[in-house]
């Protein structure tokens, strides 16, 4: 990365720039960070006010429970098999049609794009009946295509318009050039179209996975059985009726997120400008 | 290989002419769209139409416009939809006024880059639910850390019932879905702050204009059509908030103050089993969304004329 800090700024301006880098540092992890802190307290170190902001000594038992009263393994399973699968369905459905819309000459071609944009303004919550009919018809229910079809299908709109601007800053004439050389179109799309657009469809891929990993609403109704939980659901159940076991709370959210940082920390650099570049165009 | 081919348009294979080829590749995503979502869809609005409550199953059969006249004189549905439009405003308003100065500080060149990115992606990226679960626990009465905060800071004596108190709860949930959606206004700012050309500030800094007059004369104008665009994805969504509402409730279940139309939706149809009513609130809370949309399509068409 070019490094553009220049060498002239005031010492008020050094300052204002650093507390503004700490203010959205701390204001992003501040939560997380509180999270960890209390999975490794005890009820009792939890129980005091003024609060004790540093646990006494490291206790992990909290996090061996969050095991043990849970099968969270298998809830962490099941949402990497639900995300991965949905994933890949979706972006398979996506890039072909983003192609099509952004570079074939179609007849309606707004009118598609605008009925894909208006797919994804129904509301989730309104789907929820009529879709648990759907997969209980089919026989769905507690498998995991109840939960990929339709995540893959919520996810769909945003993902075409991800990559429709992608595909759109591709400039025609390496597409024309290919198949001037003798490809067909599909040999275009596959050999010259879409390794160019690689990064955009990491990025399309990684919106599909984490929409798919937060879903809530539909994973706590359809797949009700224990064993097909997935972790957003896994995390709620840790509360009983009337109590809150916040140290084994805090302990399953850090497991549960820990995997989205781990994400994000890797992939922020290409993700950022994807993401922006996609955004901001569709 | 580099050799051209010597004899002259012959193809190696004929091509699908362009339109058939356009439907076989929209076909997997009109599938996928049209089969998992286009019949649920259409059944929303078929049901509003029906009278279908579980609880009462002799009382079933086509009532027409029935259950949207109902909405007109059903409190809790104004209630919703009030506290549904409350929250949207201040939200999304809050959502920008933190973003925009976090698309800011991550835009500043310098060593705390990445990680600034990854604290400006973490929000967004944190399931809902668990946003919800992790602030009811940040703004728990007893033992929570903003009471600790404020009672060692000297601005409050005895530490609040946040999520119990009305006006309280508004405010922790407000501050909630703010920490949540901010970051994404700042992504989608922090897009158009990367498409701006250096040579544009550089000269309105050479022409001796302040770091706030640049901003407000040079690079917010620039930034109109990304603001415009994360205006109305946060409204939308705004507008549908669902799993933090929910999440918070189930912490101070009596709570009405904090009753959306989304969660209003899922009580009816879930709770009270009446399919019917929920589906004609669906409708409604559908509609919201589009005229949402279609006033924010109005301005930018009228913002790109003028």
């Amino acid at each position: 990365m070019e490094e553009h800090t220049p060498e002239n700024l005031s010492p008020a301006q050094r300052l204002g720039r650093a507390a503004a880098l700490a203010a959205l540092i701390v204001g992003g992890f501040f939560p997380f960070i509180w999270m960890l802190l209390t999975s490794l307290k005890t009820e009792g170190e939890l129980q005091k006010f003024p609060v004790q902001y540093l646990p006494s000594k490291l206790d992990f038992s909290n996090y061996a429970r969050v095991f043990s009263e849970q099968p969270f393994a298998q809830f962490f399973f099941n949402s990497l098999t639900v995300s991965l699968l949905s994933t890949v369905l979706c972006i398979a459905a996506a890039v072909p049609a983003a192609y099509a819309l952004a570079r074939l000459n179609l007849r309606g071609r707004g009118l598609l794009l605008t009925a894909v944009v208006a797919f994804s303004m129904f509301p989730v919550v309104s789907l929820l009946i009529p879709l648990f009919r759907l997969m209980r018809g089919a026989n769905l229910l507690n498998t995991y295509p109840a939960l990929i079809l339709p995540y893959a299908a919520l996810s769909l709109p945003i993902g075409i318009l991800t990559l429709v601007a992608f595909f759109s800053a591709i400039p025609r004439d390496l597409e024309a050039a290919a198949m001037v050389d003798g490809t067909t179109r599909v040999g275009a799309l596959t050999r010259v179209v879409l390794p160019l657009s690689a990064p955009g469809v990491v990025t399309a891929a990684l919106l599909v996975f984490v929409n798919s990993w937060n879903e809530f609403l539909l994973a706590l109704s359809f797949n009700t059985k224990l064993s097909m939980r997935t972790v957003s659901v896994g995390v709620t159940l840790y509360q009983g009726e009337f109590a809150f076991p916040w140290p084994l709370i805090a302990a399953a959210v850090v497991v549960a997120t820990v995997p989205l940082v781990l994400l994000i920390a890797i992939f922020q650099k290409r993700f950022v400008s994807g993401l922006t570049a996609g955004g901001v165009k569709a | 290989m580099t050799t051209p081919n010597p004899t002259p348009a012959r193809r190696p294979r004929r091509e699908p002419s362009e339109a058939l080829l356009a439907t076989l590749l929209l076909l997997p995503a009109a599938a996928l769209l049209l089969g998992v979502l286009l019949f649920p869809m259409l059944t929303t609005f078929r049901d509003s139409l029906y009278l279908n409550k579980l609880t009462e199953p002799w009382l079933q059969g086509f009532v027409g416009l029935k259950q949207y006249a109902q909405m007109l004189h059903d409190a809790r549905f104004g209630q919703a939809l009030r506290n549904t439009l409350l929250f949207g405003v201040l939200t999304v308003g809050g959502s920008f006024l933190v973003g925009i100065p976090m698309a800011l500080a991550a835009h500043l060149p310098g060593r705390t880059r990445g990680l600034a990115r990854v604290a400006l992606l973490l929000p967004w990226a944190m399931p809902p639910v668990i946003t919800g679960l992790i602030f009811a626990w940040l703004f728990n009465a007893q033992y929570g850390v903003f009471n600790d905060l404020l009672v060692r800071a000297g601005i409050i004596d005895e530490p609040l019932r946040w999520l119990s108190t009305p006006g309280l709860s508004v405010l922790a949930m407000v501050v909630t879905i703010i920490w949540k959606t901010s970051s994404f206004v700042a992504l989608i700012v922090l897009g158009g702050l990367q498409g701006i050309p250096r040579e544009m500030i550089e000269a309105a800094q050479v022409d001796g204009a302040t770091p706030t007059q640049t901003f407000f004369r040079v690079v917010l104008p620039l930034l109109a059509p990304s603001l415009a665009v994360a205006f109305i994805f946060r409204t939308i969504s705004a507008v549908q908030v669902f799993d933090i509402p929910y999440t918070f409730i189930q912490q101070a279940p009596a709570q009405g103050l904090l009753e959306t139309l989304g969660v209003y939706i899922y009580r009816t149809g879930i709770e009270f089993l009446d399919f019917g009513y929920a589906a004609a609130l669906s409708v409604a809370l559908f509609a919201l969304s589009l005229a949402v949309t279609a006033v924010y399509v109005r301005f930018v068409r009228d913002g790109a004329n003028s």
